[in-house]
């Protein structure tokens, strides 16, 4: 007993001790977050699986070439200092000068030249469209592509910039060669065993490989690189670790910035403290997917009336509090996205699905089902409609909205059982048809609309190419819609309307897509997951909620933080 | 491990100990000590052989692959398209899916023939002896000291309950016991962390986590080392607690045996001190059938983390196990499984092989 | 009644008495079990746990109302009475006779107050997507301004809305005109709301059963494998007991959560018992080591060699005289089975690998850790109160078998 008390003494003294040690970081140090391995798992080569890329801080050591501002669509150039289409549907970069890497190289179009190699070998969709990069002079590049397209445009600008001096060598002995060479397979490997010894930063910051622990990691001013000379922060600490590891320090103020998606009990505490939560869209979210292969999943009828028996708003306060927010327009792309391409007419033309029981009522008993002695509906052939419903249980977010979801139905009148299923195990499940129903996301975090539509019409719906191991028939829907538009092919549709860069062109496809989808319903979108990023405004500063910059993504490319970081905006609150 | 299955291995180890010395008896002394040692050690072979057999068939049987998996991740945390991802992952692996598993299994047993464990799928070239090199370490300072504390503590508690059996105060640790035991390791964690950590302040819970302070260079110095500790307390303190109760249970019933012997008596009467009773006889006898049970508990020690170092962020061998499963790296899991099973086979034959030594009377049979 | 000869018993006799016996064998049972205390209070837990997840479940039913101003609850958080501050008099539905009520959609009021429609106006709130959204602000501040006279709300929210108001004017105007009257108005959660605003309470009043089932199917599959194949084992010898030896043996050394990833992944279950028989069919290899030892030693006590020397059958020595040596120690290793069993399901669902369909104490403690209960005081009643009665029941189970083991032989563990 007395040595437990003692153990326990011990302990508290030792976290008394450290906890006063923490408090005396010098200089400002920015306390931000991104989960990664350590050392050996983790490594400096940011093309291959377990390089310590930091997601979105990947921003801050290998700049991109441009953001785009979402509030306006404008890309804002950041080591892309000039770029656009010329007249032959080429496309041109030119960068900035005089910024160097970490390792004293100057940046310069060989860098450039070299990332694009690299994607070349590893097989990336950018050179889909793209028979060649050429190098113009010292600091611009030409792309020489099939057709222009706003796609390509995008992940050419969002590309983060990697050193020639670290990876130049491969990528020009890949430059050299084509696919069908011997030695294209054995370069591959080389590039993905490839360890370079230590980070070569050109943005802002450099990671030093000495602090790198399961805790954190320390970045360095970079002055040299990118944006380096004009940064109101000495350091960067970037936390390790997923929501529940950094939970805590943001509530003792150790961390200041989370991207990571927090549960909405652990949101309130934070608000409790003074914890700015920020938020903007994702453009995506938990949708409810049905198999078309079961009857009478399949009738356009029991869909609708699926989605007016759940109340949306609901099932995303539930799941995810305020940054659960129920989708409107039901076109199956974000509201955000709705408004911005749909006219207003088209607008108004919309089912907005609303919650309301007496009309799914109606759409059932129009299709002949009718509800047995217990209450519970019966389609046309005397079945019950009884359906297992999977969600992916490590997602807290969707499983609540399965949970709730299923619940919703089953008083409508459904009898649905909730079934959680191992995350790497579910998307499985639904590329092979095996499923009833099944809680999957709807659109994308990308800007361009019609990419949204990839995610029911390709990767769940077995008519891509893409589905990986499991192939197989997916949810099983005819992309080949007929709706009061008439027939169209919304695979195709949203292909095309990421091609070309007419924006009133793609406006047209977008259009019907959204149409199609706000009559057929292939799934059931609930609500769009906006980000809930915990900001500590005690410690930084950056512009009032109001700005502009927050219509930006708080996730991923485009992040309005690592925006405002490689701007010079972001500072410690005391300054 | 719980409560009854160390108990029950140890009593097993006993009988294991003695039966196949009896039937060998009529060999000659060397030839059967050759014969025996030769025998065990080949079967200990045979089975870390049979479980990485198992083990290397069972993972790939797992849901799931490694691609889709990091794929997966990837899409939840970025929200760029599948196609994007898939790019990105795909040819950033080093993993072939298309060549036949039986071919894998070759390579995968004559690398390990040449003492190669192979290199991460997940991390492509990555060494797997350094990941665990990484890792193992950590494991075995904090389950290992929570271990011999844990050991220590009850075989001093459990004695003192033999001694004062029947009193009020081995009531009382018996209840104590119960409860500890009962309540399984995964619960006294988050107890420790909802109670001290969120609700009293105790400590800090951020502080806490991972294995030292970042900046402290490992090696042999104040500071990392007092770090090392302070981090480790919390999993040993959760350690401690889980398997406090079968120690000092086992302890009480072994001693409670030994207190009833004979020799005590006689030791009683001859008038001994009851110091030296109670280091000489009644401590040493009673603590054998606890030492087979000790060597085989530590079998299952490495393996007894995987919860408890997810919930208080310890990053072990229990992590790393539990993150190759997680992201299917097929080659990282077979790796850990090595090591698992091997420390649990031959902590078995180490307890075959030392419980003849320490028991004189197993001893004597033998050599009769 | 009617027998005159006592022997040979009539068989409806023997039938007659048969509950008489069987209360006399429990309560002599109880009776020796109240000598040890800590195996009483073990018991009385047991009968409290299967009174509570057998029996009231059918009393009590399950609380799935969502309420979307009661997002993780506190203990004992419920509706309150808000009204104006001149009508501070009116506390109970009685009171509200007459009058006009404020309750938001989505929260328990509306439900609360539907017995009472005929004699209360009641005036209905949408509630939109904001926590302290425009529903509760607005039926606020037509409180405030006497347009209701009162109206239904949960205390949490009551607290919340004071202290969000985001204009410094409406805060003072709630403080000024709004007192609650009746803060004890619907009934208390008594262990708070989950992350749904759900009641706690009764779902760990129907979160145990099935846990519990689970377990003793396990414990149950694994201690007759255990029996069967450890004194088969003992008995036969040879080729047989090496082939076991060595299965046990791999069974142990392959890391069990590689083994039930991989199960679950292939098998489809139907539902969470099969969990158990998973457990069951990975669970024997110690305790068919330990009963294996146990036979090889009775092999060798006088009572078995004399049954030999006899010339009796093996089935005859196993079952006639060797079980009978057993039966207390198979039984107490199938208690400590099932607390094994509860442990390597709780184990498995709090890593996630278990598949989630019953709303289970263990699925409660996944979803309270991974939706950050744990870090709201609060909330973390969600995690808590299956934490508390997994441990509970665990600790119940092991003081139980413990006393068993001092009831039946105090030397068993020791003398092998």
């Amino acid at each position: 007993m007395t040595k437990r008390t003692m153990i326990l003494a011990t302990m508290l003294l030792l976290s008394a001790i450290l906890a006063s040690g923490l408090g005396l970081a010098q200089g400002a140090t920015l306390n931000v977050a991104w989960p990664y391995q350590v050392p050996p798992t983790g490594h400096f080569n940011t093309f291959a699986s377990g390089g310590i890329t930091l997601g979105q801080y990947q921003d801050l050591h290998e700049p991109p070439l441009a953001v785009l501002m979402w509030a306006t669509g404008e890309y804002q150039g950041m080591v892309a200092e000039e770029f656009g289409w010329d007249a032959d549907g080429n496309y041109g970069i030119k960068m900035v000068e005089g910024n160097s890497w970490s390792d004293g190289s100057a940046m310069t179009a060989a860098d450039l030249m070299a990332t694009f190699n690299i994607f070349r070998l590893r097989g990336d969709a950018v050179w889909a469209n793209m028979s060649a990069i050429e190098q113009v002079d010292d600091y611009s590049v030409k792309f020489v592509m099939d057709a222009p397209s706003s796609l390509a445009e995008r992940i050419i600008l969002t590309t983060n910039l990697r050193p020639a001096s670290v990876f130049g060598d491969i990528a020009d002995r890949a430059a050299m060669m084509s696919p069908d060479d011997e030695g294209w397979d054995a370069l591959l490997q080389e590039l993905t065993e490839f360890r370079p010894e230590s980070p070569v930063s050109g943005g802002p910051y450099t990671i030093l490989p000495d602090t790198i622990s399961e805790a954190n990691l320390m970045m360095e001013l970079n002055p040299g690189g990118f944006a380096g000379d004009f940064q109101n922060f000495d350091m960067v600490r970037m936390w390790n670790g997923e929501t529940e590891v950094v939970t805590p320090l943001v509530a003792n103020a150790e961390l200041h910035y989370i991207t990571h998606g927090i549960p909405p009990t652990t949101e309130e505490d934070f608000a409790n403290r003074g914890i700015d939560i920020v938020r903007s869209g994702m453009n995506n979210g938990p949708g409810l997917y049905v198999n078309h292969a079961v009857y009478p999943l399949n009738l356009v009828e029991v869909r609708q009336a699926i989605a007016h028996a759940i109340d949306r708003i609901q099932n995303g306060v539930v799941s995810l509090g305020d940054s659960g927010v129920a989708v409107e327009y039901m076109t199956g792309m974000s509201d955000g996205l709705s408004e911005a391409w749909l006219s207003d007419e088209t607008l108004d033309s919309l089912n907005f699905y609303d919650y309301d029981l007496m009309k799914a009522e109606e759409l059932l008993t129009g299709v002949g089902f009718s509800r047995n002695d217990d209450g519970v509906w019966v389609d046309d052939n005397g079945d019950p409609l009884s359906f297992e419903l999977t969600f992916p249980q490590e997602f807290a977010d969707w499983s609540a909205a399965a949970e709730n979801a299923t619940a919703q139905l089953n008083d409508f009148g459904f009898d649905i059982s909730a079934r959680g299923v191992q995350f790497q195990q579910h998307p499985q499940d639904i590329y092979s048809s095996n499923f009833e129903m099944a809680i999957r996301n709807w659109g994308l975090g990308d800007p361009i609309p019609g990419r949204s539509y990839l995610q029911a019409y390709n990767r769940y719906n077995g008519q891509g190419q893409m589905a990986g191991e499991g192939a197989g028939a997916g949810m099983n829907f005819d992309n080949n819609v007929d709706f009061s538009g008439g027939m169209v092919n919304v695979f195709d549709l949203s292909n095309q309307s990421s091609q070309g860069v007419d924006k009133g062109a793609q406006a047209a496809l977008v259009t019907q897509l959204a149409l199609s989808y706000n009559e057929v319903l292939p799934a059931i979108p609930l609500w769009e997951r906006y980000t809930n990023n915990a900001l500590n405004r005690s410690f930084v500063s950056v512009p009032d909620s109001s700005d502009s910059i927050f219509a930006n993504f708080g996730g991923g490319a485009d992040n309005w933080m690592t925006t405002l970081i490689l701007t010079g905006v972001t500072a410690p609150a005391d300054m | 491990m719980t409560d009854f299955q160390l108990l029950d291995a140890g009593q097993d180890a006993l009988e294991q100990a003695l039966s196949p010395k009896r039937k060998l008896v009529p060999a000659p002394v060397e030839n059967f000590y050759k014969n025996y040692y030769v025998r065990v050690f080949a079967q200990a072979i045979l089975t870390i052989w049979a479980v990485l057999t198992v083990t290397f068939f069972l993972v790939r049987q797992m849901p799931g692959n490694p691609i889709d998996v990091l794929i997966e991740q990837i899409l939840t945390q970025e929200g760029i398209s599948y196609q994007e991802a898939y790019d990105r992952v795909a040819a950033s692996f080093n993993f072939d899916p298309d060549a036949t598993l039986f071919d894998q299994y070759l390579d995968y047993i004559r690398d390990l023939l040449h003492l190669d464990l192979g290199t991460s799928i997940t991390s492509p070239g990555t060494r797997i002896i350094d990941e665990i090199a990484r890792f193992l370490p950590w494991t075995l300072f904090a389950v290992g000291s929570g271990f011999l504390i844990s050991f220590v503590l009850g075989v001093i508690l459990g004695m003192t309950m033999a001694y004062y059996r029947d009193s009020a105060l081995d009531h009382a640790m018996s209840l104590v016991s119960s409860f500890f035991t009962g309540v399984p390791n995964y619960i006294w964690g988050l107890l420790i962390i909802i109670g001290p950590g969120i609700s009293w302040n105790w400590f800090d819970v951020g502080a806490a986590r991972g294995t030292y302070d970042p900046g402290l260079t490992p090696g042999l110095n104040a500071a990392f080392i007092g770090s090392a500790i302070e981090h480790a307390l919390l999993p040993i303190i959760t350690y401690v607690l889980a398997t406090l109760g079968s120690w000092m249970l086992s302890m009480k019933s072994s001693t409670t045996s030994v207190l009833n012997d004979d020799y005590v008596n006689v030791a009683e009467a001859r008038g001994l001190k009851d110091r030296r009773i109670i280091t000489a006889y009644v401590g040493r006898n009673a603590m054998l059938p606890l030492f087979a049970q000790l060597s085989i508990s530590i079998g299952f020690v490495l393996g007894s983390g995987v919860v408890i170092e997810e919930i208080f962020v310890y990053w072990g061998f229990g992590h790393y196990l539990f993150q190759a499963i997680t992201v299917r790296d097929y080659t990282s899991v077979q790796g850990a499984v090595l090591i698992l099973s091997s420390t649990f086979v031959f902590s078995n034959l180490f307890a075959d092989l030392t419980y003849g030594l320490l028991d004189p009377r197993v001893r004597v049979t033998g050599e009769k | 009644m009617n027998s005159k000869t006592p022997s040979p018993p009539h068989p409806l006799l023997t039938l007659l008495r048969l509950p008489f016996t069987l209360l006399f064998a429990v309560f002599s049972f109880i009776n020796r079990l109240r000598a040890n205390r800590a195996g009483f209070i073990g018991f009385l837990g047991l009968l409290a746990y299967f009174v509570m997840t057998f029996i009231m479940p059918h009393f009590i039913a399950f609380d799935g109302e969502v309420n979307l101003d009661e997002i993780a609850g506190p203990v004992g958080s419920r509706i309150q009475l808000a009204v104006h501050t001149d009508n501070a008099e009116l506390r109970t539905f009685e009171d509200l006779a007459g009058k006009t009520v404020g309750v938001v959609d989505q929260t328990g009021g509306p439900s609360l107050i539907a017995p009472y429609a005929d004699s209360i106006n009641i005036e209905k709130y949408r509630w939109t997507s904001r926590r302290a959204g425009p529903g509760i602000r607005a039926a606020l501040i037509d409180l405030a301004n006497k347009e209701i006279d009162a109206m239904l709300i949960f205390s949490k929210s009551v607290e919340q809305i004071r202290a969000d108001a985001e204009d410094a004017e409406l805060q003072a105007l709630f403080a000024e005109r709004i007192v609650v009257s009746n803060p004890e108005l619907g009934p208390p959660h008594l262990l708070g709301t989950d992350t749904q605003g759900r009641d706690i309470a009764t779902h760990i009043v129907h979160g145990g059963r099935i846990l519990i089932l689970t377990a003793v199917i396990g414990g149950v599959i694994s201690t007759i494998i255990a029996l069967v194949v450890g004194s088969l084992s003992a008995m036969i010898g040879g080729a047989f007991d090496a082939a076991m030896t060595a299965l046990s043996n791999l069974i142990l050394a392959v890391p069990r959560l590689i083994l039930l990833v991989v199960l679950a992944g292939l098998i489809r279950f139907e539902n969470t018992l099969f969990l158990g028989f998973m457990i069951g069919l990975l669970g024997w290899p110690p305790l068919m080591r330990a009963i294996r030892a146990q036979v090889l030693s009775l092999r060798e006590r006088d009572f078995v060699e004399a049954a030999r020397s006899l010339g009796l059958s093996t089935y005859h020595i196993m079952f006639r005289e060797m079980l009978p040596n057993m039966i207390s120690y198979v039984m107490i290793n199938f208690i400590f089975a099932i607390t094994f069993a509860m442990y390597e399901q709780i184990a498995l669902l709090v890593l996630g690998l278990a598949p989630i369909d019953d709303y289970t104490w263990g699925v409660m403690l996944y979803f309270g850790r991974s939706r950050g209960t744990l870090y709201n005081p609060d909330g973390a009643s969600m995690a808590l109160s299956p934490v508390l009665a997994i441990a509970f029941f665990q600790v119940c189970l092991v003081l139980f078998a413990r006393a068993l083991e001092e009831i039946f032989d105090p030397r068993l563990r020791a003398a092998v």
